[in-house]
């Protein structure tokens, strides 16, 4: 353990210090890096460490992004503020679809299947909200300045979104020696075996999506203040859930370095499709390769890049260091 | 309440829920023997409507006749997608399974794109704009055509599921993996074209589309969605929920415009699914949940 | 292979200098003195529109390589234009990623996407960098309406389009001596749709003009199965449809009103594509019959129009220039105009030099190109367009008409010998 913190904290300052280094450019991709990696981990929760599957979470990013853009929009409220509130909202709505989905008793792909409904409900009835700019979607207003979470270069997006990425590594290391980490872990390896130890399975599975919505609510304030345009089908359709959970799966579920690992990888592999590959009269091949490349990543990797990563690392530190 | 429009929306409804059907059969066959949930279905459908369009444009074959082609293209192309990727990912956890299939989607779809161009094309055959009137109410030819056909390839579906061997074996998979290991059934062979026979279904059903909707390569997803919504309601795995469940999603999706906007229909089907999900998770007519 | 390494070692070096521009959010505005000046085109290419998409990127390429074919920016010696392509896949995210990119590259402007919501992210990073960006197809009004400075836009705005349509359907109401039109109004549930179908309601509304909307109808975009819509507008009994539609709905929408047999007068679209490409009349043939479209149009008599179509013909069999590929093609040549004046490729020299913009063209219906404060075209005009004989011929206003509009339609859509 020793080694990943060392290596983790070697890993955070050079991040600290990258800006000084690169373009704007470069830094709109760790900024994506980062916001997917943290996006991935907020999933994580429910889905690498508590086990249900979770298909829906543009929900919680479009709930996140609408709430605190709105509280900014029409009564002046600071984003900074705003994406608690969101984060309550949608912690909200993911404890009742969570206390639906868990009562009834829905595992797998059911599960699955029940957050794309929700996920697909809520996008169809945020388009026709008025309030929300309905169909319109909500044109946000640049305003410089710290308070209105809007600034002018990619820097302080940059340091806030790797402040995102920290404080989601802190959360999710916290969850894994705690009590609640523990219990997540052991109903998702055998939910009967947890249950009939004597653990609360349905408690701990709110406990789960609680935590999972409201951290990607959160990342739903960023994005809003990032790209200045919300509209339902560009944050909440099912494609944009399938992009939070990609890198996660990737980089390896249930540990707190698959999102990271997972977004450091496919974040550049599509920008770096879509440069290359971009030319006129082929519009297209881009996606066709990244899909392959998406391909090729789970069959040979099939536990996640993670767990490829410790078996080659484990023979040179010695069996006896766990990672 | 006007009933000539409610018998004309349940019309409409209830034809196109054929077609629904054959999609979502698909679906539920290769679901219930792989335990896989094909994301791809919506993009081998729009395979098989181009299919069917570059036929009629280079021989002039109708796409009510062609839809075999179409079918036996997507069959070849179900069986390679299997072998190269179904078949290893099969065992994984299921959320690594939406990746990979997500991942032949997007190269389905945009090859599409490529193969064909973005230009959507609504090609004229000879029933595309033929109907027939009982009273007031309009019944659309190609949309009757393709309903008809879709049962008829339905039904040829189960019998091949019935009476040849590997449709036996892909029925005694469906139902107990090990046992038909035990039977001594070659499994990867069956699993194959059983994945062949759903992405057939698929692709027979986008041919006999051509005639009614306008084929582009992203055309698609929301049938993707739809068909969910149908194997769901009719039961994972069940080809006669599959069936059954296409037409009410048909009826219910047409209906439901009289009450609320035409943009939010979609919310019917996801409703019932929500529904089905919380109180029958094995659907109407799954027998073994 | 030699464009990966161009780019790799550029990587480097963009590292290298990135230290001292990146803190001060300078754009890395490389090699300024160079004589390629680099220009970029994002365009959704990919995704449900990429049909719209890919048109476009077409009249942006051919702007550029006209322009260097006559000789390039002669103020700055004969200096050629290369252009960046970015797709932006019809997603915000991916659309400021890809103009953060073109950024990178060196692109002195932006010219792009046809989609508001994409237009509108990369309008507020090209605020945030300091890059003139120039709109060529993208209505909504809000864009403009958020102060940016760096932001223009060659096309109509939504209420420039509900103006004119409420002109032209005066015109036609008053020649036709008609009293009262009771209509329905549709458009897909996206972006554009919404705005055009709204602001056309709301303007009908305002003006207390005669006519009367029975029903507003809004479906999702990329809509397969348009029977129950059409089965609720045909119990409206409208004597006019007023659709705003995409390429794909609009076939659906014509099939379906020739099926269930719904009678109108006409089929007259407050602006929107679906109405006017090639694909929509080789498809539909005599159905396509009639219909009117209130849209920004390429000017017929025009002498530049004629160069480019029969160019853009050549090029791209079975296309013509239309509202999407000649806006396109416009947005670049006011943009060359603009470098041709500023005689620089500094941002701000640039944006000085699109503020004073007056650039006569004939190529689209409409005056010269000239921006107000906010950076709309304010002589950026639509026509009325009616198939007629399956070719479309611009019927309104009458300066530029080919031919004389026909209202209300002489034959219903199923009496067609089709």
């Amino acid at each position: 353990m020793k080694i990943i913190y060392s290596f983790l904290s070697i890993l955070l300052l050079i991040l600290l210090l990258l800006p000084n280094f690169v373009s704007d450019y470069i830094l709109g991709i760790f900024v994506l890096i980062f916001f997917y990696a943290y996006m991935g981990q907020s999933w994580n929760v429910l889905t690498g460490y508590a086990g249900p599957i979770s298909l829906g979470h543009s929900l919680y990013l479009g709930i996140g992004a609408y709430i605190s853009t709105k509280l900014a929009m029409s009564f002046g409220v600071t984003p900074w503020i705003g994406m608690w509130v969101g984060g309550l909202g949608a912690a909200l709505v993911g404890l009742a679809i969570g206390f639906l989905g868990f009562r009834f008793g829905l595992k797998g792909v059911y599960f699955v299947l029940l957050t794309i409904a929700f996920g697909e409900i809520g996008r169809l009835t945020v388009l026709h909200l008025k309030p929300l700019g309905h169909m319109m979607g909500l044109f946000v207003d640049f305003k410089p300045g710290f308070v209105n979470f809007h600034f002018r270069g990619n820097l302080p997006y940059y340091y806030i979104a790797l402040g995102f990425v920290v404080f989601s590594l802190i959360v999710v290391r916290a969850l894994e020696v705690s009590k609640w980490g523990r219990y997540f872990v052991a109903l998702r390896e055998d939910e009967d075996a947890a249950e009939s130890l004597g653990v609360n399975v349905f408690k701990y599975k709110m406990i789960a999506i609680g935590i999972s919505s409201f951290m990607t609510a959160l990342g739903g304030t960023f994005y809003a203040n990032y790209i200045f345009y919300l509209h339902p089908t560009s944050v909440m359709s099912m494609w944009v859930s399938i992009e939070i959970i990609m890198r996660p799966i990737i980089g390896g579920l249930g540990t707190p370095f698959g999102p990271l690992i997972g977004s450091f990888l496919l974040t550049p592999l599509s920008e770096i499709a879509r440069s290359y590959f971009t030319k006129a009269g082929l519009e297209g091949i881009h996606i066709v390769i990244y899909g392959l490349l998406l391909i090729a990543a789970v069959l040979f990797f099939p536990g996640g890049i993670f767990a490829f990563i410790k078996k080659i690392v484990k023979p040179i530190l010695g069996e006896s260091k766990e990672i | 309440m006007d009933l000539n429009l409610i018998l004309q929306l349940t019309t409409s409804g209830f034809l196109l829920g054929g077609v629904y059907s054959l999609i979502a059969l698909g679906l539920s066959l290769i679901f219930g023997v792989m335990k896989v949930i094909n994301f791809a279905h919506g993009a081998m459908l729009v395979w098989g409507m181009y299919i069917a369009f570059t036929l009629m444009n280079w021989t002039g074959i109708d796409p009510f006749f062609s839809f075999a082609v179409s079918a036996a293209c997507l069959f070849v192309l179900g069986y390679i997608v299997q072998r190269t990727v179904v078949n290893r990912i099969m065992t994984f956890h299921e959320s690594m399974q939406v990746i990979a299939m997500v991942g032949v989607m997007m190269v389905l779809e945009n090859m599409a794109q490529l193969i064909w161009g973005p230009d959507p094309h609504s090609p004229h055959t000879k029933y595309s704009l033929s109907t027939v009137w009982l009273g007031s109410v309009m019944i659309d030819i190609p949309r009757l055509l393709a309903f008809i056909l879709a049962i008829l390839i339905a039904a040829a579906v189960f019998v091949f599921l019935k009476y040849t061997d590997i449709g036996k074996s892909i029925r005694a998979s469906a139902d107990n993996r090990i046992g038909a290991l035990i039977v001594g059934a070659n499994v990867n062979k069956v699993y194959a074209v059983c994945f062949g026979v759903g992405a057939a279904c698929v692709g027979a059903a986008g041919s006999l589309l051509v005639p009614l909707m306008p084929v582009s390569p992203h055309t698609g997803f929301p049938f993707k969605l739809t068909s969910f919504a149908i194997v769901i309601l009719g039961g994972m795995g069940s080809l006669p929920g599959a069936m059954i469940g296409g037409l009410m999603i048909g009826v219910a999706e047409s209906l439901g415009t009289v009450f609320i906007p035409s943009s939010l229909k979609q919310v019917i089907s996801f409703g019932i699914m929500v529904l089905i999900l919380l109180l029958r998770p094995k659907g109407l007519f799954g027998g073994k949940g | 292979m030699k464009k990966k390494m161009n780019r790799r070692t550029f990587l480097k070096y963009s590292a290298a200098v990135g230290a001292t521009t990146a803190i001060a959010g300078v754009p890395t505005l490389l090699r300024a003195q160079a004589p390629e000046i680099k220009i970029a085109s994002i365009q959704p290419v990919t995704g449900v529109l990429s049909d719209i998409g890919i048109s476009m990127r077409r009249g942006n390429q051919m702007a550029v390589d006209d322009i260097n074919a006559k000789g390039g920016i002669k103020s700055m010696g004969g200096a050629k234009l290369r252009l960046l392509l970015g797709d932006s896949e019809a997603k915000e995210d991916v659309a400021r990623s890809e103009a953060e990119r073109v950024i990178k590259d060196g692109a002195t402007c932006l010219v792009g996407p046809f989609l508001s919501g994409n237009a509108m992210t990369i309008a507020t990073l090209c605020e945030q960098r300091g890059v003139p960006f120039v709109m060529d197809v993208a209505a909504a009004d809000d864009i403009t309406r958020k102060g940016f400075k760096y932001t223009f836009r060659v096309f109509a705005t939504t209420s420039k389009f509900a103006d004119s349509m409420l002109f032209y359907m005066d015109k036609i109401m008053k020649e036709k001596n008609i009293s009262k039109i009771r209509g329905v109004v549709t458009n897909t549930g996206d972006l554009f749709g919404r705005v055009q179908g709204a602001t056309f309601i709301k303007a009908l509304k305002d003006k207390k003009f005669p006519i009367e909307v029975l029903g507003h109808i809004e479906y999702p975009l990329g809509i397969q199965d348009l029977s129950a819509e059409i089965s609720k507008i045909k119990a409206l009994k409208p004597d006019v449809l007023f659709p705003v539609a995409r390429p794909g709905d609009a076939k659906l929408m014509i099939r379906e009103l020739y099926k269930q047999r719904v009678e109108l007068q006409g089929i007259i679209s407050p602006g929107s594509p679906g109405w006017y490409e090639p694909e929509f009349i080789r498809d539909m043939k005599a159905l396509a019959d009639f219909v009117m479209d209130n849209v920004p149009w390429y000017n017929p008599v025009g002498k530049m129009y004629k160069e480019v179509n029969s160019a853009f013909s050549k090029k791209f069999p079975g296309k013509y220039i239309d509202t999407n590929s000649g806006y396109a093609y416009l947005g670049v040549l006011v943009i060359a105009d603009a470098l041709e004046r500023a005689k620089s490729t500094k941002p701000d020299d640039i944006v000085a030099a699109l503020k004073k913009t007056y650039f006569k063209q004939d190529l689209m219906v409409g005056l010269a190109v000239s921006f107000d404060e906010r950076g709309d075209n304010v002589n950026a005009d639509t026509a009325m367009i009616q198939i007629i004989g399956q070719s479309i011929k611009v019927v309104l206003p009458e300066k530029a008409a080919e031919a004389k509009y026909i209202h209300p339609m002489p034959k219903q859509i199923w009496d067609r010998g089709v």
